[in-house]
């Protein structure tokens, strides 16, 4: 880590500290914040599959919403934790398993689904074909039978909680490790044969590097962050549904920020993340009616006049640049 | 399992869908042409017809000019606007090595319209009702209805007019040369600017043609043009990208493997065979069902 990072490490350490603020309890802050985090988490994710790996994926949705169902499914049904669910009826809460099985069940989609089509196919068609694998997968949930609850989804049996400060800590926490994570995947031996095969896929090659596994590898850690993105938003919503975890919003937002906030660079989806979703619920408080309309104009200005994202307009935190 | 059904229905279901899938080839014959010159996804070409849509509807009800009159008034304003929309949006970002940027201004673009039309017409289901509407042709017993006939003939129209634009006129080839190789193309005079402008134009263009053909044919709401998107996506594929006959051709097959997996399987699972064969389509034969093969880089 670079001595610059501190200052984003101040920034996490005053978000995890902001709810002992006297009187924030209330705030609306917090859950303002946890759908930043989601989306910071989003975007991180497609950022290591497009901005890292140089390999437009048009599909994060469906891991998002793999994730999201594999934790409503396996909550619902109680499969993992038996009799012990009886005696503590909040056990599945950000349960670190649940979580973890919801991004491994996103990541074996992605490495079934990724080698085929990364083996074959390259730059635009590939952003074709997940975008093609996205709505086949949101097709077979609708069609899924008592399984996945059809079109109208599964609700989780949420229990009523007054407080979102846990879900906006495991937010925080989850968007800290992601980012470590990647900060140290980017630095390995992994993480430079990624960025080689972004850059020169045929060098990379030659120089003995097994291009598709590593494509795979970035595509499935995409999809592995991503469905555990989902399973965050499940603890939050308690009711997945085709229509509304399988939105294309949840790969189009996250591809936005990470563009606005810089793709290829270790903090720029966290900052694009922050900065767009606070532009569009902006709109949503000022402009109700219209708010739709504009996050649309937000996301062409932003393209039109930000293209390089906010490393451009000297935003002089760290790790917004682009490193060669 | 299932028993053949007799000749009669398995034509009006042929029928039915090719007439159906050249709406969809002329949205893909938009698509193939600006994603020939510019290499765009342009998500927001469904969005475009059904704004153009929601214009022949207005213009109907206002007016009471024809929808198929209006042909006259859709498309010119379609080429002015789509050159605008290229002057405005996308000429900054078409010189731009990350295409992200291309692809989220059209992403934007296509939120921007969705929305407008909410706010402008209301989000509910909307559509054209003509004296015509319900009027059919019969032939042999299979039945057409009148509207989709000559939706179907707008479509081979405006694809025809493409093709001869394309291969006649000294514009049209410049843009069939830039969408082959865009620097020999440069080197040779050609301004990328204007090839990708006069794409746009075209592809908007198509788009209000489509309308056209939406507005009379089917119900539609400002959220129906993203799987319109799709969908000409897969026929492009189909007929292979860049190839203007063969995005109508894909377009009609695409339509037709509606028509089938609707009858013989069921009505929700017709979008995932049509990504399936997408999918299958683009891993198994890149250059489309009728193309010939690239060379490889």
């Amino acid at each position: 880590m670079r001595a610059s990072m501190w200052i984003w490490a101040v920034i996490a350490a005053a978000l995890a500290l902001l709810p002992f603020w006297p009187g924030a309890i209330d705030s609306y802050a917090f859950s303002f914040l946890f759908f930043i985090f989601i989306y910071a988490i989003l975007s991180q994710a497609w950022n290591l599959i497009a901005g890292f790996g140089g390999q437009i994926s048009l599909g994060n949705h469906a891991f998002f919403g793999l994730g999201a169902y594999a934790t409503a499914i396996l909550w619902s049904g109680n499969y993992l934790w038996g009799s012990l669910y009886e005696s503590h009826p909040r056990i599945y809460y950000f349960d670190p398993v649940t979580m973890a099985i919801a991004g491994l069940v996103a990541a074996v989609g992605a490495a079934l689904v990724g080698w085929p089509l990364l083996s074959k196919l390259r730059g635009d068609y590939f952003a074709l074909g997940t975008l093609g694998f996205g709505e086949i997968v949101k097709v077979m949930f609708v069609n899924g039978g008592d399984f996945t609850g059809g079109a109208f989804g599964i609700v989780a049996p949420s229990s009523t909680f007054d407080t979102l400060l846990p879900h906006y800590w495991a937010g925080l926490g989850l968007t800290v490790a992601v980012t470590i994570a990647i900060g140290l995947l980017m630095r390995s031996r992994y993480g430079l044969a990624l960025i080689a095969v972004r850059d020169d896929e045929m060098a990379a090659s030659a120089n003995g590097i097994d291009t598709l596994k590593v494509k795979v590898a970035a595509f499935a850690g995409s999809a592995f962050i991503s469905g555990v993105a989902g399973s965050l938003y499940t603890y939050y919503i308690f009711h997945v549904g085709p229509d509304s975890v399988f939105d294309l919003d949840w790969m189009l937002l996250p591809l936005m920020m990470t563009v606005v906030g810089g793709t290829g660079t270790l903090m720029g989806p966290v900052a694009g993340a922050f900065v767009m979703y606070a532009v569009f619920d902006l709109a949503r408080i000022l402009v109700p009616d219209y708010h739709p309309v504009v996050s649309g104009l937000a996301i062409i200005l932003a393209m039109l006049f930000l293209p390089k994202g906010l490393a451009r307009i000297g935003f002089g935190l760290p790790g917004l640049v682009r490193r060669g | 399992m299932f028993d053949f059904p007799p000749p009669q229905i398995f034509l009006q279901l042929s029928l039915n869908g090719a007439l159906g899938g050249a709406m969809y080839g002329v949205a893909a014959v938009g698509l193939s042409l600006i994603f020939g010159t510019m290499r765009l996804i342009f998500l927001a070409q469904g969005a475009m017809i059904i704004l153009a849509a929601y214009f022949v509807r207005a213009l109907f009800q206002s007016f009471g000019i024809d929808p198929f009159l209006s042909l006259l008034i859709v498309v010119p304003v379609g080429l002015i606007a789509g050159w605008l929309i290229y002057q405005g949006l996308f000429r900054k970002a078409a010189v731009e090595e990350d295409r992200n940027i291309s692809l989220l201004i059209a992403v934007g673009l296509m939120f921007l319209a969705e929305n407008l039309m909410t706010v402008i017409w209301g989000g509910n289901t909307a559509g054209v009702v003509t004296g015509y509407t319900a009027s059919g042709i019969h032939v042999l017993g299979i039945r057409t209805s009148f509207t989709r006939t000559m939706s179907f003939l707008i479509a081979l129209a405006g694809t025809g007019l493409v093709m001869l634009f394309l291969r006649k006129t000294l514009v049209g080839k410049a843009v069939r040369a830039a969408s082959e190789d865009m620097t020999a193309a440069s080197l040779m005079g050609i301004s990328p600017h204007r090839v990708n402008a006069i794409a746009f134009a075209v592809g908007i263009a198509l788009a209000g043609a489509a309308g056209v053909a939406v507005a009379t044919t089917f119900p539609f709401n400002p959220f129906a043009g993203f799987i319109f998107s799709l969908k000409a996506l897969v026929a492009l594929a189909l007929g292979g990208i860049g190839s203007v006959a063969g995005a109508l051709a894909g377009g009609i097959i695409l339509g037709l493997i509606e028509a089938y997996v609707q009858f013989f399987v069921g009505g929700s699972w017709t979008n995932a065979v049509a990504y399936g064969v997408f999918l299958l389509v683009l891993m198994f034969k890149p250059e489309g069902l009728f193309g010939r093969p690239y060379k490889k880089a």
